[in-house]
């Protein structure tokens, strides 16, 4: 007597084919499970002995195998049992030999028989539809998570019991057809209106935003780093379906999705605190889990006390930057996280946080620059704009209850990006920060009038050539905003007050 | 190479001036020239970590004292004597650097530069043998040289307790005329200045007041020369920036001390995009400069 029933095993967040087998014959009675299984998998056994038990079904004393087929890939999680149990009940004739044909069966199993949550759901309904299949059975507790996925049946069980009279034809409304979940835009419970003043940074996170320009923001302690960085999500153009479907995976994945939450459509926003080591910040582990970059894909990553963070930690972040996704290399597995993020750190300007203010400050210059001289080089030549967070005066902390809304701002970033959408259609760019230099002379193309002013500008200012191509790229972003085909004088020199910090910046 | 040589209390190249202050050191370590005693010397001193406003007010006072004839002494720090010996040197004069410890030691090291010109015109002195390193104790002990070698002090910037003090205590023991050059009353860099000019010091408000107290005549104003960096001997002092109403406006609002973008936003009513069109036109102009990210100073006219 043979039964089998399909189920999948997630590596990153690729998913493989598993089907659970299980046969039954004479001899001594056991129940025995193979296939390459994790701790957590083999236990499986007890608990799907167990709760078939506490239903009412015992297994006969008869020598039971199952079998988790392919049997050369390592089978981690909780999410095996309901298949598992699935299996035997076909063994059993305890529903129909023809049940869960067709259909993947993902769950774990409390001793009671209840039905646990597991993660990862979202990505193995959607693996599970690109291989043809058309069913899936999943815990109640994840039912809102799959059910985003197009043109599946999903059944949401929430006991052995349900489960039992799901097969059997005695309770059917737990399927049900997949609802519109996906809402756009909206839903931050932070808002650009809450702040006052600080007109410089609300500018320059506009600009970044609008060309996914990473920003660095400088400001005494208390001047509303945070505050501000917390709200850049909400003036990037909302995710779209497919954006939400990214974002939802990978927290699916991560174990990080609340019970019963469905598609995630908002643009997360990850700030991990600066003790984080490289391992958090990548991802990683056995099988490796998604770090703080894979976490912050299509969204922010937020850095706050820069030059505090390792030395080796930040040095991971330039893979993801470059190629927008991170490979992880384990002794079980390598997977490869997207993690494209747009980058927001913040820093004092001085190690006591003060300067130039010199009635605070007591830093030598020298002091300054070595505290600057914390953050790696390679990491600064990827940020592109650099602004002041000032402290704020209270005057400007009353407010005159008129800030715009992120909503507005966000109008603006979208026409932007849209501008940018067509320019680059076919080219493989997206945004105004990822032209190559290559590409700079086509895309951010200079009149006489712009050249003269900056070639002025970089032997008054003495600004350095490593900074030229990014003004260039932000200045080409400031122009999508102000709807001009050409860069202007005056989008060139908003890009050079914008522009990024470099090594001899800080002097007298 | 200058040479280096001792000069023993006793010699007669021992410089008058120093020779009987207190605690006259038993000889001298002199790399370069000794000032000349036939011409007046003015010590110029003040805070290592100084503002901007003392930044330009050191270039300011000692490129003129410089261009007018006088000597310029100071210790070679951080801050204000870098930058006052470094400005006196640009404008053609001569400055002498004291130091607190041997001859073979150069601190600090941005100042490698200044070591380097200073003792092709002017010299570095000395009372520490080769070798000794810089310790705090002797910084202070050092201070009795620079006011010994001098007519008259002068104090750029100062915080109530510094280092500056025991200078001007020094001076006022040898005899030595002090002026203070006046700041914020709110300004703590100033509060040792203020004080100082309240206590009977003079008030430094142009060189001018430092000549006539040298008793050195000043009729013309001089113009100041500036060796830049690639040695060609350029006038510091630019035609007047054309300046668009709109630039006028915001070159008005800026000051020597550092102001941020947000509050020049909140002064001119302008957008940050506008303004940011607007300081970097001055910048490129010459007249202000970044000096932090989006601080703004402006660069003084009124050489």
């Amino acid at each position: 007597m043979y039964s089998s029933v399909k189920t999948l095993a997630l590596s990153g967040l690729v998913g493989t084919e598993i089907n659970v087998e299980a046969d039954m014959s004479d001899g001594l009675p056991v129940f025995e499970m193979v296939g390459f299984l994790g701790g957590e998998v083999k236990e499986a056994r007890e608990r799907v002995r167990t709760a078939l038990k506490n239903n009412g079904i015992t297994l006969p004393p008869k020598r039971i195998t199952v079998n988790l087929s392919p049997a050369d890939i390592r089978k981690t999680g909780t999410s095996y049992d309901l298949a598992v149990a699935v299996s035997l009940l076909k063994l059993l004739g305890e529903i129909p030999t023809d049940a869960a044909d067709g259909m993947m069966v993902i769950g774990e199993l409390g001793l009671s028989g209840k039905v646990h949550a597991v993660s990862g759901v979202l990505p193995m309904v959607i693996q599970a539809k690109e291989i043809g299949i058309k069913k899936c059975m999943v815990p109640a507790d994840n039912y809102t998570e799959a059910a985003a996925v197009d043109g599946m049946e999903i059944a949401g069980v929430n006991s052995i019991d349900e489960m039992l009279s799901f097969f059997n034809g005695e309770l059917t409304d737990c399927i049900r057809e997949r609802k519109q979940t996906c809402i756009s835009g909206g839903g931050y419970d932070v808002d650009f209106s809450e702040i006052n003043g600080q007109e410089t940074c609300r500018r320059a996170m506009e600009i970044a935003a609008a060309g996914m320009h990473n920003i660095l923001l400088i400001g005494p302690p208390g001047a509303g780093k945070t505050m501000l960085a917390k709200r850049l999500p909400t003036i990037l153009p909302a995710p779209d379906h497919g954006e939400c479907m990214e974002i939802t995976k990978i927290y699916s994945v991560a174990g990080l999705l609340g019970n019963g939450q469905g598609l995630i459509t908002t643009r997360p926003f990850v700030n991990p605190h600066h003790t984080i080591s490289q391992v958090a910040l990548a991802g990683g582990g056995g099988l490796p889990k998604p770090g703080a970059c894979t976490l912050a894909h299509r969204g922010v990553l937020f850095l706050d006390e820069l030059p505090e963070f390792s030395h080796n930690a930040l040095e991971i972040l330039r893979q993801p930057l470059e190629e927008r996704e991170i490979n992880i290399q384990r002794a079980q597995a390598a997977c490869t996280y997207p993690a494209d993020f747009l980058l927001c750190a913040a820093m004092n300007p001085c190690r006591c946080g003060y300067y130039p203010d010199r009635s605070k400050c007591r830093c030598t210059d020298n002091d300054v620059r070595k505290y600057l001289g914390r953050i790696s080089g390679p990491l600064l030549d990827r940020i592109d704009i650099c602004a002041e967070a000032s402290e704020v005066d209270y005057g400007s902390l009353k407010g005159n209850g008129k800030n715009e809304s992120s909503d507005s701002i966000r109008k603006r970033v979208e026409r932007a990006a849209n501008i940018q959408h067509e320019r680059y259609a076919g080219t493989g760019i997206r945004f105004n920060s990822e032209i190559s230099v290559r590409d700079i002379e086509t895309y951010c193309h200079l009149g006489a009038a712009e050249e003269r002013m900056m070639r002025n500008a970089f032997e008054s200012m003495k600004l350095s050539a490593r900074a030229f191509h990014r003004m260039l790229r932000v200045s080409r972003t400031i122009a999508d905003l102000d709807g001009s085909a050409d860069i202007k004088v005056n989008h060139l020199s908003e890009a050079i007050g914008f522009r990024s910090i470099d090594g001899r910046y800080w002097n007298g | 190479m200058a040479e280096e040589r001792y000069i023993a209390r006793f010699e007669d190249d021992f410089p008058a001036r120093l020779r009987f202050i207190p605690g006259c050191p038993s000889g001298i370590y002199v790399k370069g020239e000794l000032p000349d005693p036939e011409r007046k010397t003015v010590a110029i001193v003040g805070s290592r970590a100084c503002s901007h406003y003392g930044y330009s007010m050191a270039e300011y006072f000692a490129s003129h004292l410089a261009s007018a004839g006088v000597q310029i002494v100071s210790g070679m720090a951080r801050g204000i004597d870098g930058i006052a010996q470094r400005a006196a040197l640009d404008a053609g004069g001569v400055s002498y650097g004291v130091l607190g410890f041997g001859l073979d030691v150069i601190y600090p090291k941005e100042n490698k530069d200044l070591f380097d010109m200073i003792t092709e015109r002017g010299g570095l002195i000395t009372e520490h043998p080769g070798g000794t390193q810089p310790v705090k104790a002797f910084f202070a002990s050092r201070n009795r040289i620079i006011s010994g070698l001098c007519d008259l002090l002068l104090v750029i910037e100062a915080r109530l307790q510094s280092g500056t003090s025991i200078t001007v205590s020094n001076a006022l023991e040898q005899g030595r005329d002090v002026f203070a050059v006046p700041g914020r009353l709110t300004d703590p860099l100033s509060a040792g200045c203020n004080k100082l000019i309240s206590e009977g010091a003079g008030i430094a408000r142009t060189p001018d007041d430092i000549l006539r107290a040298l008793g050195l005549s000043y009729e013309k104003p001089v113009v100041v020369k500036r060796r830049s960096r690639d040695d060609a001997f350029t006038v510091i002092k630019p035609a007047p920036a054309e300046l668009t109403e709109k630039e006028k406006l915001v070159y008005e609002c800026l000051d020597l001390y550092p102001k941020g973008l947000n509050e020049l936003v909140r002064q001119t009513r302008l957008s940050v995009s506008e303004l940011l069109e607007i300081l970097i036109s001055l910048s490129v102009k010459g007249v202000a400069k970044e000096c932090a990210k989006h601080n703004y100073i402006k660069i003084w006219q009124n050489w």
